[in-house]
């Protein structure tokens, strides 16, 4: 399987998506962004991210079926971090075998520390 | 945190009105006793007082035997007429109250089943019959086994509420009136969402109920507006926490490259963002608790991360020096993200309580089989007069609300202690037990 040693941002909204890929990169770290967990599919059979950084409402495939989809087919190798405005986010991502959950509205630096805990950062995030 | 089973409803009949209805059956029977006398008395005066007379006008014996004789007709006569008085005014007066009874039953729009002594249907309004889809003929009769069998009757969680439990059968035992919520399956027709009463008709203060009224209660349109209000919230919740999550971390971004000035409005922004959360998250929580849908999700929970966590929020969220303080290793079961909102609301009161700049310390600590959580703080001097003008609906009556619903809902209490100098808000929680929901 061709591996990416990125993180595969998933979420709706476009800001969203581009303040977090800004944060990330800004740590160093490679990223790519899609819009809903059917792009998510696509992205991942393309290359193996290190790491998934799911929102879980979205259209067109939310995260809990961009997730059991995942785990199904690859696994549980791949970290799954759920960044999320849904309501008990923790007993819901329980089934989804998440790596960590992350409450959205987040600090910058919250994001990533949990993000690092599971894939260093390439270089140290700048102090916010 | 709803509740399954049936229960007396607080504040309803009072059995010590039971009494007043003895009362008024002897009442009744002095009335009976009464006019059996009068009677009695007026008989035995008209024969009395008709024979001293008729012995004092005639010794002739064949026409005082013709005059006793027409004496005996004329008493069956004035008797038969009294009797006819007595009860048609005693039978009207029943008569019209059994139609003010069945009109005032047949008008209104609750499902009324009356149950005799057997436990089987007895009379069935046409509401009733409505809201069954079965007409009211096929009710009469039906027992609880038939009743459940054709009617599923199921708790809001989807459990069937097993036959024994209705409050129409239990009513015949325990006192009442009883009262539960459930959802009705008629055959061929839309579940009904219905609050359920029932209560026994007793002749005498603690024996079995003689008779029982159940009433079923429509509350779908209720209960569906108040899902979809819990809807509306939670895709305003959702909706509002993304922008705000941009700005929040657009703002951070930002603070890097910024001057001292520019730095505090930024910071004010990560605040305000923060403000915003809290708020929808507190309105979201009010709205579940008001239409008894809150959920909690209780966990095995070491304090001392959260404590930790939450105190370091300082650099954003308050302009205040936010310290932790936490003795030992406090751990409990509870729904860390509901919790961590209740601590919030109590730290945020107190930063609004208290003078900008000064120390809010936030504490947690084991206490024998409880643990405690608080917030300590410097009062402001006008504390109180603050309190009074925040009242219930502004963010921190609402925060003190919300935080108190979540604190209970854990088996806890929120309380208030003060000194001069200081005053802390302590959130009591059950160590690992206790947990209700």
């Amino acid at each position: 399987m061709n591996r990416c040693n990125d993180v595969l941002i998933v979420d709706d909204d476009a800001d969203m998506l581009e303040v977090m890929e800004l944060v990330l990169r800004d740590a160093g770290y490679a990223t790519r962004a899609v819009l809903n967990g059917r792009q998510a599919l696509d992205a991942v059979a393309s290359g193996m991210p290190r790491l998934i950084l799911l929102d879980m409402l979205m259209p067109v495939m939310n995260g809990w079926q961009f997730a059991r989809e995942f785990r199904a087919r690859y696994g549980k190798e791949v970290p799954i971090v759920v960044a999320t405005a849904a309501e008990h986010l923790r007993a819901r991502s329980d089934g989804l075998d998440a790596s960590d959950v992350l409450p959205k509205p987040f600090e910058v630096a919250e994001l990533l520390r949990v993000i690092g805990r599971h894939v260093p950062a390439p270089r140290p995030a700048t102090p916010t | 945190m709803r509740d399954r089973g049936a229960d007396v409803i607080p504040g309803g009949i009072d059995p010590t009105v039971l009494p007043d209805m003895s009362r008024r059956a002897h009442s009744a029977h002095r009335v009976a006793l009464v006019v059996t006398a009068v009677f009695l008395i007026a008989g035995l005066a008209w024969v009395f007082i008709t024979d001293v007379l008729l012995y004092d006008v005639s010794r002739d014996r064949i026409l005082v035997a013709r005059i006793e004789t027409a004496k005996g007709w004329i008493f069956i006569g004035l008797a038969s007429l009294l009797l006819y008085a007595v009860t048609f005014r005693s039978a009207a007066r029943l008569d019209r109250v059994r139609r003010l009874t069945v009109a005032a039953i047949e008008s209104i729009g609750d499902g009324v089943l009356l149950l005799g002594h057997d436990r089987t249907v007895a009379y069935a309004n046409p509401a009733a019959a409505r809201m069954l889809r079965c007409p009211s003929a096929d009710l009469i009769g039906m027992n609880v086994a038939d009743f459940s069998r054709r009617f599923r009757v199921s708790y809001p969680d989807g459990a069937l509420v097993p036959p024994e439990r209705y409050a129409s059968q239990r009513a015949f035992d325990e006192g009442g009136p009883l009262q539960y919520s459930a959802v009705l399956h008629p055959p061929g027709g839309p579940e009904l969402v219905i609050s359920a009463t029932a209560a026994g008709v007793r002749m005498v203060v603690g024996a079995p109920a003689v008779w029982v009224v159940s009433v079923m209660h429509d509350i779908t349109d209720t209960d569906r507006l108040e899902r979809l209000r819990d809807q509306f919230f939670a895709a305003a919740a959702h909706s509002l926490k993304t922008p705000v999550a941009v700005i929040k971390a657009e703002a951070q971004l930002l603070l890097p490259s910024q001057s001292p000035d520019d730095r505090r409005r930024t910071e004010s922004i990560a605040r305000q963002c923060d403000r915003i959360d809290r708020l929808v998250q507190n309105l979201l929580v009010l709205s579940r608790a008001r239409s008894r849908s809150l959920e909690l999700h209780p966990s095995a929970l070491e304090l001392r991360p959260l404590i930790e966590r939450i105190s370091s929020e300082q650099v954003w969220s308050y302009r205040h020096d936010v310290r932790a303080e936490v003795t030992g290793s406090p751990s409990l079961k509870a729904d860390p993200e509901r919790l961590a909102l209740a601590i919030r609301n109590l730290l945020y009161e107190a930063s609004r309580l208290s003078p900008t700049d000064s120390r809010l310390t936030l504490l947690a600590r084991p206490e024998g089989d409880r643990i405690a959580v608080g917030v300590r703080y410097q009062p402001l001097p006008w504390r109180d007069q603050v309190t009074e003008v925040y009242g219930e609906y502004d963010d921190i009556g609402i925060g003190r609300s919300v935080a108190q619903t979540i604190v209970e809902g854990h088996g806890g209490s929120l309380s208030d202690e003060a000194t001069d100098s200081e005053r802390t808000s302590w959130i009591h929680l059950p160590a690992f037990e206790g947990v209700h929901l």
